[in-house]
């Protein structure tokens, strides 16, 4: 303990007194650590409004489906008033229930759409009114009319394009087609109560929101729905709630699957992960110029003290005690590096973009990637794991790059070093 | 015939050979040497008459290219580092010409670096470094930096520092070579007197005649071998 600790203090004091060339390397990776962390809650912010905009046009961050119905689509893949009551159940778990934002039930199904115009297939989604706007938001992408409202039968809420092609106005009629469970071709009547534009064409072109009742009516499909769809309160907590939710309903798994929104969307995940490697090489890049000014500056230390060296390995410190010391000479000018480097990240980052990081200049008022409708405005996202991994990461850079300098020094020739002169 | 018992240091047929570019320097040629615990030796030769190398040998900082030596009647030709390093913390100390202090520590950390490395706790470390400090006239000095310290000051830290922990053994390396007389004769003076107190050994490497004249073993080396050994 007692040589550990003159270790330590050597270690400190050494640090100290090359005090010039400590700054300038603790400067470069106070840098290097602040862009880490800036660029990191900035992308965390911008990956979860990504994610955000991508699920609430989708399935959610969880949805919950018949097994079949990813693959068939097909209205007798859905889940029943029991299915629904279990997921439910699973939902009410203490653990989740929290961060919960909404919770929408929805009957989808592939239809034809018929007006005096034309007919187009489309996609019919069933949606309960009072739910779905905390959800999808569709109350605010209204182009014209309203949007879907409790009282209401045969209404249906059309995307902006769609209604172009089928030159549909307010209130005026069109018919869907689709088959029910049982394989009978059935139709419904709905009257145009609003139209919306996402951005996203193929949403634009195609999408039909109609009452969940009137929806499961016409499909004869009593209370079934084909999705329950779930938005949390932040993306990265989907997968375990994902694997949590998985257990809860093992007994219904014949019934009922448990999708996160990167089994749901895999477009939208792999987008996502793409940009996450873009950001893994701009860090590597940080790294290597963290790890390049410490391997200089500790090894330049071990160079300028070869005597030193020499001087306690003949003394007695053992030549694994020389390769702490110079071990902790790194840890410590990265420890002190990187809790500076943390906080001026998250005080830069706070003080310039709490309101947001505003990219409308490059970007236009919205832009579309991956099924999603992005806002150019991303609020950086501080999370405790990733500030405690970008901590980790830097501490583990430091221990590597200082491992050649200690190594050099456990190499030092004791008789040769008396005769060096710094 | 030797007697293998009780030397404080002995080498049998020793030699130390570098070679560097092709070329083979005999730094140390087959020397055969045993001093006694107790004395006070002086090796004397001129520049490159291999004083330093065969110091460095007694020391275990270098290896011999052939030959052995032993400290207390361990052979420690073939030890492993780890036993060296222990060796060195336990048995010996080190007087260096360039004084050598870590500049980090102050004088009394140098002096109880020793003592550190060996566990002995901290009041302990400081009722024996005060004891040497005052009885080698550095006393009050102790918080100061090296940088802090006269080269005479420096030398009677390192002079502690090889002495507190009471090794058998000390090997100085011209350690007056960069003292002025006063400070010399002062420092000699001290190390005679902790010879004579505490019984330690001393082996210098040196060419100042005042050292030389104050042994009571004179060793003269010529080209990497003894030509002559001297008792007085």
């Amino acid at each position: 303990m007692q040589r550990l600790r003159l270790i330590v203090r050597l270690a400190l004091r050494n640090v100290r007194r090359q005090a010039r060339r400590s700054a300038l390397t603790a400067a470069a990776m106070v840098v290097g650590l602040a862009l880490l962390v800036m660029s990191r809650s900035l992308a965390d912010g911008a990956h979860d409004e990504w994610i955000e905009a991508g699920v609430r046009l989708g399935s959610g961050h969880l949805a919950f489906q018949a097994p079949e119905f990813r693959a068939r689509h097909a209205i007798e893949e859905h889940l029943s008033a029991a299915d629904r009551a279990a997921v439910e159940a699973a939902l009410a778990d203490t653990v989740i229930a929290p961060h919960l934002k909404a919770v929408a039930p929805r009957l989808e199904i592939t239809a034809l759409a018929s007006a005096a115009a034309a007919a187009v297939p489309v996609t019919v989604v069933g949606v309960d009114p009072a739910r779905e706007p905390a959800f999808s938001e569709m109350d605010q992408r209204i182009v014209e009319g309203r949007y879907l409202e409790p009282h209401d039968h045969l209404q249906g809420f059309v995307g902006v394009e769609l209604a172009q092609r089928l030159r549909l106005r307010l209130g005026d009629r069109l018919v869907l087609t689709a088959a029910g469970p049982d394989g009978a071709i059935t139709d419904q009547l709905v009257r145009v109560v609003g139209t919306f534009r996402t951005a996203i064409p193929e949403v634009d072109q195609s999408l039909i929101h109609i009452p969940l009742a009137t929806a499961q009516a016409w499909l004869g499909v009593d209370s079934g729905v084909t999705t329950i769809a779930v938005l949390l309160d932040a993306s990265w907590n989907a997968d375990r709630f994902t694997r949590r939710l998985q257990e809860a309903l093992a007994p219904h798994a014949d019934r009922i699957a448990v999708l996160s929104w990167r089994a749901a969307s895999p477009e939208l995940d792999a987008a996502v992960r793409m940009d996450d490697y873009g950001d893994y090489v701009f860090h590597g890049i940080l790294f290597i110029i963290i790890a390049l000014a410490i391997v200089n500056t500790v090894l330049m230390s071990v160079l300028y003290r070869t005597r030193e060296f020499g001087v306690v390995r003949a003394l007695g410190l053992r030549k694994r005690d020389t390769a702490l010391l110079v071990l902790t000479e790194g840890l410590i000018l990265t420890g002190i590096s990187g809790l500076v480097g943390v906080l001026l990240g998250l005080a830069v980052t706070w003080g310039f973009f709490h309101d947001g990081f505003d990219l409308t200049a490059f970007m236009g008022d919205q832009m579309t990637a991956a099924g999603a409708v992005i806002d150019p405005v991303f609020i950086p996202q501080f999370r405790v794991v990733q500030l405690i991994q970008s901590a980790v990461s830097v501490a583990i850079v430091g221990l590597v790059a200082s491992l050649y300098p200690a190594w050099r020094a456990t190499r030092i020739d004791m008789a040769e070093a008396m005769k060096f002169e710094a | 015939m030797t007697t293998p018992t009780n030397a404080a240091v002995r080498t049998d047929t020793v030699w130390k050979i570098f070679e560097h570019d092709g070329i083979t320097v005999e730094a140390v040629r087959g020397v055969t040497v045993r001093i006694e615990p107790g004395e006070f030796v002086v090796l004397a030769g001129p520049s490159g008459s291999g004083k330093t190398t065969l110091l460095n040998l007694f020391g275990g900082l270098t290896r011999p290219s052939r030959g052995r030596v032993w400290i207390d009647e361990q052979d420690i030709t073939d030890m492993s580092e780890r036993q060296l390093a222990r060796l060195r913390l336990e048995r010996l100390g080190f007087v260096f010409q360039a004084y050598n202090l870590l500049p980090v520590l102050t004088a009394l950390e140098n002096a109880e670096f020793s003592l550190l490395l060996q566990g002995v706790d901290e009041e302990e470390r400081q009722r024996r470094v005060s004891a040497l400090f005052e009885k080698i006239g550095i006393a009050g000095l102790e918080d100061r930096r090296p940088g802090k310290l006269s080269g005479g000051q420096q030398q009677r830290v390192a002079v502690a520092r090889a002495v507190v922990s009471e090794p058998a053994l000390v090997l100085a390396d011209e350690p007056t070579a960069n003292l002025d007389s006063a400070s010399s004769d002062a420092l000699l003076d001290v190390m005679v007197r902790l010879n004579a107190d505490l019984g330690t050994t001393f082996v210098f490497a040196t060419h100042d005649t005042r050292l030389m004249e104050r042994a009571k073993r004179l060793i003269r080396l010529v080209d990497g071998a003894i030509a002559s050994d001297h008792r007085r």
